[in-house]
C-alpha cells in the first residue's frame, strides 16, 4: 500500500468497528470500519491504508461493521457492513465483492461470524431497522429471520463459542436483549429491563456452554451480567453504572481469569474481578476525541496491544496497563 | 349405534317424557359406557381404529383413531335414555378436543372409571352430593401434584418428540418440531392442502392480515420470489402491490366521496410521503379512481386495503395491533374521526408493505418497539387470564401475528380422505404442542396420573367420613385407568405391567412401542401439561355432575347437530 493512501487524520470521521486477525501476533492484520470507508493495517495497527480500492468507488462508502473469519489464516475471509449491503473479501481484504440486501437499504450495525465458520459458513448481520440477516453460505445469500424479534433495531450481536452444538446467539436492541437458540431462525425475549436499554454491546464467556455467562453493555446504564443464559440480569460495577458501554471484551481465559474490558466514551476500562471494580485500561492520549471502537487482538494481559478507534477517525495503538 | 340395549317403544320416540331413578341412572350409564367404549381403543401409541359407517351405505366406512372425531360423527343413539349419556360424553370429549387437541381418550376412560365406581358406591347408600364435593376436593390435590411435575419444553428435537408422542407420525412430528421451534407457542401456523404426497412447510416473513387490496389495478407484477400466504409450495405470487418505506393510514372509515381523500393526499405529498397505504372499511369506486388517477411514483403512490376483520370488535383489535406495530394513530369512525382531521402524526410507518387480492402485510413495522412489546405483553396477560376458548383463540392469533412471521404446513397425501385425516391430525397435534409450550409437559403414558396417587392415599388415611374415603378410593383407582387402557391396547396384561410399574417406582411407566417398563422422562415420553390438566379436570367435574343427575327429561323431537 502506498503511503498516500494512508488514513487521513484530518478527515474527521468515526471509527465504527475494529477487527483483528486471529493470528494477529504473526500477521499483524487488522481492519477498521469508518464513516469514510474500510481500512486495513498489515503492520499491527501502525499504518492504515484504504482497502476498498478494488471497488473503484466514486464516493466514500461508510463501513459500519467489520468481522474476520475465525479461520482467517486459512480462508482469508473478511466481511464488512455498509448501508444497503455487505462487503466480502476472500483474500485478506485485497479485493472486495458487494452483496446488496433487500430494499429499502438496511444499515448494517454489527456482524457476527459463527465460531464454526470454516464448516458451517454462517454469518449474521444486525441492522438498525431491519433486524437480523442470516447467511449460511459465507454471505452468498442473506435471509431476514426475525420471528419473535419484536425490536428490529439491532445494535449488537454475540454468538456462543459452542455455536456448533447449541446454535445460540444474542441480539442487543433498542429495548433489550433477545436470544435465539436455533441459529438465528427464531428469537425470544430475555427479561433485560427495557428501561435500561438500548443495549450497545454484548459478550459471551468463552466457557458459555458450561457457565452460561453473558454481559450486556447499555447506553447510559452501564454493564449488566447474566449467569443463566439471559434468563436473569444483574447490574455490575457502581463505578460505571451511569456510563455508556460501547464494547465489551472478555479475557480468553475467562472465567478462570475474570478479566474484562469495556469501552466507555472516555476510553477503555479494565476489571480483573469479573466487573466489580474498574480502572483505566491504557494510558493512551486520545486528545479531545472520544473512543468509539476497540480491539484487543492478543487478550487482556498487561502489555498486550490494544487498538482504540476514535470519533475523529484515528486508530491509536496502545498497550494494556 | 353401539351396544345391544333394546330401544324404547316406538310410540315414545317422539314424545316428551320424564325418566326417574333407577331407569334414569341406568340409561345414562348405558350411554356413557357405549360412547366411552367406542373411544377406548384409540388410547396410546398402539391404538386401534374405530370404523364409522357413512350415510351412503355403499361407501366404505371411515376409519378413525381420534376420540374427538368419533364423538363428532356419533350423532345419536336409538335408546333415548342412553343417548342422553352418550351426548353427555360427546359434549365433554368434544370440548377437550377443541380446546387441547389431545387427551380425549384419557378423559373418556378416566371419566368412565370414576362414574362407574361412583354409581356402584351410591347404590350401596352413599350420598351423591357429598361424594361430588369430595371428588372435587381430591381434584384440587391432583392438580397441585400435576403442577409440581410440569417442566418447560424447548428445542426442535424435544418438540418433535412431544409431537410424535401425540400423533405417532414421525414425518409430521419432525416438521412440527421445527415449525414450533421457530414460530414459538403463539406463532401463526396455517395447515393447508398440499399438492403432492409429501409434507412441506414454508415461512412467511412479516405480519399479514386477511384484508384485500381494494383494486386489482393497484397491483403489479412482482419479479421477486418468495413464499406468501395462500400460495402452494413451489408456487410464487406474481401479482401484488409492494411499497417501500410506506406511511400507513389506519382507519375503519367508509370513504365514499373522492373529495374526502383530497386532504389526506395533500397532507401526504406536503410531508414528502412517497408511498401511502390507506386502511379503510370501504373505499368507493369513485374514490378508488382518484387514487389510481393520482399514482405518480415521483410524488405519491397510494393503495387502499380493507380494514382487517369482519366484526366491529375484530376490526378494532386489528387497528390497535396495526397502531402498535407501525406507530400510527387510528381514525375511528365511532369517534367521529374523518380524513379532514388527518395529521402527519396519525400516519404509521413500515419498512415495507404489500397487498394482494386476499391479504395485506407489513414487514418491519416502524412503531416504537417498547410500545409493541408492552402491547404484546398485555395481550399475553389477557390470554392467561381468559377462560373463554374463542377469546383465547383470538388473542393467540393476534399475538402470533405480531411475533413477526407465519408458517405454512402443506399436507400431502395419496387420497383426499388421507389428506383430510392427516390435516386433522396435524391441527390436533399442533394445538397440543402449543399447550405444552405454554404450560409445560409432564411424564407421559399415564405416569403423571399414577404419580398423583400417593398424595391421595395420604389424604385417604386422614379421612374418616365414608363418602370422603370413597371419593379418594374412586380417584386412586380412576387415575390408573388411562395407563391400564394404554397397556391393554398394546396387547399386554395390565395387571402384570402395573405390578412392574409399582415395583420400578415413581416416574416409571409402560413404553408401548418398546413394550417394556421404563422411566418416561429418560425416554422423552411426555404429555402436554395443559392437555392432562384439562382432561383430569373435565373428567372429575363431569363425573360428579353425572353422578348427581337423577332425572332425564326428553324433548319431543331433539335436534341433531354435527358440531357438539
Amino acid at each position: 500500500m502506498s503511503k498516500d493512501h494512508d488514513m487521513d487524520l484530518s478527515h474527521h470521521d468515526v471509527v465504527y468497528a475494529i477487527a483483528a486477525s486471529p493470528n494477529f501476533a504473526t500477521d499483524g492484520i487488522c481492519f477498521a470500519g469508518r464513516s469514510s470507508g474500510l481500512y486495513r493495517s498489515q503492520d499491527g495497527g501502525v499504518t492504515w491504508p484504504s482497502t476498498l480500492d478494488s471497488l473503484q468507488l466514486s464516493a466514500p462508502l461508510a463501513a459500519s461493521a467489520v468481522a474476520v473469519s475465525p479461520a482467517f489464516t486459512a480462508d482469508r475471509f473478511v466481511v464488512a457492513g455498509a448501508e444497503g449491503g455487505v462487503l466480502r473479501s476472500f483474500d485478506r481484504g485485497d479485493t472486495w465483492y458487494v452483496h446488496l440486501l433487500p430494499a429499502p437499504p438496511p444499515l448494517i450495525s454489527c456482524l457476527a461470524v459463527s465460531p464454526n465458520f470454516a464448516e458451517d459458513g454462517v454469518l449474521f448481520a444486525g441492522a438498525l431497522e431491519d433486524g437480523v440477516f442470516r447467511s449460511a453460505n459465507r454471505g452468498d445469500n442473506w435471509v431476514l429471520w426475525n420471528f419473535g424479534l419484536l425490536d428490529l433495531h439491532v445494535m449488537a450481536l454475540a454468538v456462543s463459542p459452542d455455536y456448533a452444538r447449541d446454535e445460540t446467539l444474542f441480539a442487543g436492541t433498542e429495548t433489550g436483549v433477545f436470544r435465539s437458540s436455533n441459529g438465528g431462525r427464531a428469537w425470544r425475549e430475555t427479561p433485560f429491563p427495557s428501561d435500561l436499554a438500548p443495549v450497545l454491546s454484548l459478550a459471551l464467556s468463552p466457557a458459555f456452554a458450561s457457565d452460561g455467562v453473558l454481559f450486556a453493555g447499555a447506553e447510559v446504564n452501564g454493564l449488566h451480567v447474566s449467569h443463566d443464559r439471559g434468563r436473569s440480569w444483574q447490574r455490575l460495577g457502581a463505578q460505571i453504572a451511569a456510563e455508556s458501554v460501547n464494547a465489551i471484551i472478555l479475557s480468553p481465559y475467562f472465567p478462570a481469569r475474570p478479566h474484562l474490558l469495556v469501552l466507555l466514551a472516555n476510553g477503555p476500562f479494565l476489571s480483573r474481578d469479573g466487573g466489580l471494580t474498574w480502572s483505566a485500561a491504557a494510558g493512551a492520549d486520545v486528545a479531545d476525541a472520544q473512543a468509539s471502537a476497540v480491539a484487543a487482538p492478543l487478550g487482556l494481559e498487561p502489555g498486550a496491544p490494544l487498538l482504540l478507534g476514535l470519533t475523529n477517525g484515528d486508530v491509536v495503538r496502545t498497550t494494556i496497563s | 349405534m353401539f351396544g345391544s340395549s333394546p330401544p324404547p317403544p316406538p310410540e315414545r320416540e317422539y314424545t316428551p317424557y320424564v325418566v326417574f331413578q333407577p331407569a334414569a341412572g341406568q340409561g345414562l350409564q348405558r350411554g356413557i359406557n357405549q360412547m366411552v367404549n367406542a373411544i377406548r381403543p384409540t388410547l396410546g401409541p398402539r391404538s386401534r381404529f374405530v370404523a364409522i359407517g357413512k350415510m351412503d351405505r355403499n361407501r366404505s366406512p371411515e376409519l378413525v383413531d381420534n376420540g374427538g372425531v368419533i364423538v363428532r360423527r356419533t350423532l345419536a343413539l336409538p335408546d333415548r335414555d342412553a343417548d342422553m349419556g352418550a351426548m353427555f360424553v360427546r359434549q365433554m370429549v368434544w370440548r377437550q378436543h377443541e380446546r387441547h387437541g389431545d387427551g380425549t381418550a384419557t378423559l373418556a376412560v378416566l371419566f368412565q372409571s370414576i362414574f362407574n365406581q361412583g354409581v356402584t358406591y351410591l347404590a350401596s347408600g352413599g350420598n351423591a352430593m357429598l361424594l361430588r364435593n369430595y371428588l372435587e376436593k381430591g381434584l384440587r390435590l391432583i392438580l397441585a401434584e400435576l403442577a409440581a411435575m410440569a417442566t418447560s419444553i424447548e428445542g426442535e428435537q424435544a418438540l418433535a418428540r412431544l409431537a410424535e408422542s401425540i400423533c405417532y407420525d414421525p414425518a409430521l412430528a419432525r416438521l412440527l418440531g421445527e415449525i414450533f421451534d421457530i414460530i414459538g407457542e403463539y406463532g401463526r401456523l396455517e395447515v393447508r392442502d398440499g399438492s403432492g404426497r409429501e409434507l412441506e412447510r414454508e415461512y412467511v416473513e412479516g405480519i399479514y392480515w386477511d384484508a384485500p387490496i381494494v383494486s386489482r389495478q393497484m397491483m403489479e407484477i412482482i419479479q421477486k420470489k418468495g413464499p406468501a400466504p395462500g400460495s402452494q409450495p413451489g408456487e410464487r405470487p406474481l401479482v401484488r402491490a409492494e411499497l417501500e418505506n410506506p406511511a400507513i393510514l389506519i382507519s375503519d372509515l367508509e370513504i365514499q366521496e373522492p373529495r374526502d381523500l383530497v386532504p389526506a393526499l395533500s397532507m401526504a405529498i406536503k410531508n414528502q410521503v412517497r408511498n401511502l397505504v390507506i386502511v379503510a372499511r370501504s373505499i368507493s369506486d369513485n374514490a378508488i379512481a382518484v387514487l389510481l388517477a393520482n399514482r405518480n411514483p415521483e410524488k405519491l403512490v397510494a393503495i387502499g386495503v380493507k380494514t382487517p376483520g369482519t366484526l366491529l370488535d375484530d376490526m378494532a383489535d386489528a387497528m390497535r395491533d396495526l397502531a402498535a406495530l407501525t406507530g400510527g394513530q387510528p381514525l375511528w369512525s365511532a369517534a367521529g374521526d374523518t380524513l379532514a382531521r388527518l395529521t402527519p402524526e396519525h400516519l404509521g410507518r413500515a419498512r415495507r408493505a404489500w397487498a394482494d387480492l386476499s391479504y395485506f402485510g407489513i414487514v418491519g413495522g416502524g412503531g416504537d418497539p417498547r410500545v409493541l412489546r408492552d402491547h404484546i405483553a398485555a395481550l399475553r396477560a389477557s390470554f392467561r387470564q381468559t377462560e373463554d376458548a374463542d377469546a383465547r383463540k383470538k388473542l393467540r392469533e393476534r399475538i402470533g401475528k405480531l411475533m413477526g412471521g407465519a408458517a405454512m404446513l402443506f399436507i400431502g397425501a395419496a387420497t383426499e380422505t388421507e389428506m383430510a385425516v392427516r390435516k386433522e391430525l396435524a391441527v390436533r397435534t399442533a394445538d397440543a404442542v402449543r399447550g405444552a409450550m405454554l404450560e409445560g409437559v409432564m411424564p407421559g403414558g399415564g405416569v403423571a396420573l399414577l404419580d398423583c396417587r400417593p398424595a391421595l392415599q395420604r389424604l385417604l388415611k386422614q379421612a374418616t367420613d365414608l363418602d370422603e374415603r370413597a371419593a379418594y378410593r374412586i380417584l386412586i383407582r380412576g387415575l390408573e385407568e388411562p395407563a391400564r387402557t394404554l397397556i391393554a391396547n398394546a396387547g399386554a396384561d395390565p395387571s402384570e405391567i402395573m405390578a412392574e410399574i409399582k415395583h420400578a417406582g415413581p416416574g416409571h411407566g409402560f413404553d408401548a412401542a418398546a413394550e417394556r417398563v421404563i422411566k418416561m422422562t429418560e425416554a422423552d415420553i411426555w404429555d402436554a401439561a395443559s392437555t392432562l390438566r384439562g382432561a383430569v379436570t373435565t373428567a372429575v367435574m363431569s363425573a360428579g355432575l353425572a353422578l348427581t343427575t337423577s332425572v332425564l327429561v326428553h324433548h319431543r323431537k331433539p335436534t341433531q347437530e354435527f358440531n357438539p
